[in-house]
């Protein structure tokens, strides 16, 4: 998979992913927070086969989707997925680890993001608020390059 | 209460049924915005709105310094700076026509950046509207606009009137912020993360105008004041915030600074000669082949080169500030020609942005 990512002065950043097969889907993040998706078929660089508008919540949740957050499928067994220097990883909070009780605001890790928390019987929450706090058995996903989250998920569970 | 309430009333009212009734055809406001003066101009005492049509235009020339500053040439890549060199060439071009048409160099200078330079505000907010960010053409156009707030910057300094004091104060505060930014940028930065959205603003409103009231009184552009305060604010790592901050007061100012161009363009133009015309008309026809070539060096297909140079005829901010500078510095031609170019290529600019496309389809079947 190839990533070019490039800025659109005054709209905000566009991303353009080519996939295995060819086929392309450019992605424009907009300084409001939506997003303009146009999925592009090999061979026809010019004319979208698809175009798709997502408001930031939408984006999100979609984001949560296609990482596995919901639904890791045990082929892939490692809960890593491999960005090109960036990681996502999810972490289930034991009995003890130090960050049970505390807000998701007081843990704070420059470059690393907490993108969803996973609770038993819940529905998933995508992008925590601060005031959120974190219980034994939550599962957190991680982003970030691979020492912020490091550094982040020892923060956690020691 | 203040009768500037009154026309502000008026005014509002009235660009909110002009955007209202262009809304329903899916068609961007700015436009309904100039018309809705043209029509006003003679009943709206327009002098009764200021200084919201001012300061728009200084927050509009913020946000361009903000959006579109030199930082960006850094990030753009190699074949969309390509397509800005093609659509440079209108200067020469321009120049020269400017000298043809018997103007002495400053005047031909004024001409050659009325004819070149296209307006992201507009472009930007026509790109938006019509949900075209992600197609092919737009990152070039884009790159392009940025190429030209850029050349036409140095140029409203180089023409700009005043005497060697202007340049002077002007070369000395680009070096001062250069050097404050290089030096101690980070720590500014940090130190604007710790202020609270309100003093930001305050502080953010203080330093255009103050900067903008410099630069008059040694009589540079107040302008190109405020597009240096956007690209310092933009290398102090503030651009999301202050677009958040400034967003809907810029919007507002930016309405009635149409307004307020389409009111005063009626007296101008009456005198408008068959040379206006003809300039202006030169200066759409020259950008298109410019552009279109430009789009095609940068790797679009016919199509979407084609899209591109339609794309870029829009003119708005910097055609008006250049033209404003130029009758006052004696050159009511290209004063004309400026103004005559916003009013014509913004409405057209529109039509053919928002149809080309299915233009284009129906073509093809």
């Amino acid at each position: 998979m190839r990533v070019e990512e490039s800025v659109l002065p005054g709209v905000g950043r566009k991303f353009t992913v080519t996939v295995r097969s060819g086929d392309r889907l450019v992605i424009v993040i907009h300084h409001s927070g939506s997003r303009e998706l146009q999925y592009y078929e090999k061979g026809n660089p010019d004319e979208p086969a698809a175009v798709l508008d997502l408001t930031d919540e939408e984006a999100r949740e979609l984001g949560a989707i296609l990482a596995g957050v919901l639904f890791t499928p045990e082929a892939i067994g490692d809960t890593q997925a491999k960005l090109a220097q960036d990681t996502i990883e999810w972490i289930k909070l034991g009995p003890g680890a130090p960050c049970v009780g505390r807000t998701v605001a007081e843990l704070h890790e420059q470059g690393a993001h907490l993108l969803a928390v996973l609770r038993e019987g819940e529905a998933l929450i995508p992008n925590p608020p601060p005031s959120l706090s974190l219980n034994v058995g939550d599962t957190l996903v991680l982003a970030g390059p691979r020492g912020a989250v490091e550094r982040l998920r020892k923060q956690m569970i020691g | 209460m203040h009768e500037s309430v009154t026309a502000f009333a008026i005014a509002t009212l009235l660009l909110g049924l002009g955007a209202a009734l262009v809304h329903r055809w899916h068609f961007p406001p700015l436009a309904a915005y100039l018309l809705v003066g043209l029509a006003l101009g003679e009943f709206l005492d327009t002098e009764s709105l200021e200084p919201l049509p001012s300061l728009g235009l200084l927050l509009l020339m913020f946000s361009v310094g903000l959006e579109f500053g030199p930082d960006r040439l850094q990030q753009m890549s190699g074949r969309v700076l390509r397509a800005g060199g093609w659509d440079a060439l209108a200067l020469p071009i321009g120049v020269l026509v400017g000298l043809l048409a018997g103007l002495d160099w400053k005047g031909a200078l004024l001409l050659a950046g009325v004819m070149y330079v296209s307006s992201s505000a507009v472009i930007v907010k026509l790109i938006l509207d019509l949900r075209r960010a992600a197609n092919p053409e737009s990152e070039v156009v884009l790159g392009v606009l940025v190429f030209e707030d850029l050349l036409i910057a140095i140029l409203l300094v180089l023409v700009q009137g005043g005497t060697g004091l202007s340049f002077a104060v002007v070369a000395g505060l680009v070096g001062l912020l250069w050097l404050l930014l290089h030096l101690g940028g980070r720590w500014l930065n940090q130190q604007v993360q710790h202020l609270s959205d309100e003093l930001v603003l305050l502080l953010g409103a203080a330093l255009v105008s103050g900067t903008a009231i410099l630069f008059h009184t040694v009589g540079a552009s107040e302008a190109v004041a405020a597009f240096i305060c956007g690209v310092l604010a933009a290398g102090l790592g503030l651009r999301e915030r202050f677009e958040q901050l400034f967003g809907s007061v810029r919007d507002l100012g930016v309405a009635l600074f149409f307004l307020t161009v389409g009111a005063e363009a009626l007296g101008l133009l009456d005198a408008v000669t068959v040379g206006v015309v003809g300039l202006a008309l030169l200066a759409l026809l020259i950008k298109l082949p410019l552009n279109f070539k430009g789009a095609q060096m940068a790797g679009l297909s016919q199509k979407r080169s084609g899209f591109a140079a339609i794309y870029l005829i829009p003119r708005g901010e910097f055609n008006l500030i250049l033209g404003a500078m130029a009758l006052q510095q004696g050159y009511p031609l290209v004063g004309q020609v400026a103004v005559l170019l916003v009013l014509v290529s913004i409405p057209l600019g529109s039509l053919l942005m928002r149809f080309a496309p299915s233009w284009y389809d129906g073509r093809r079947k």
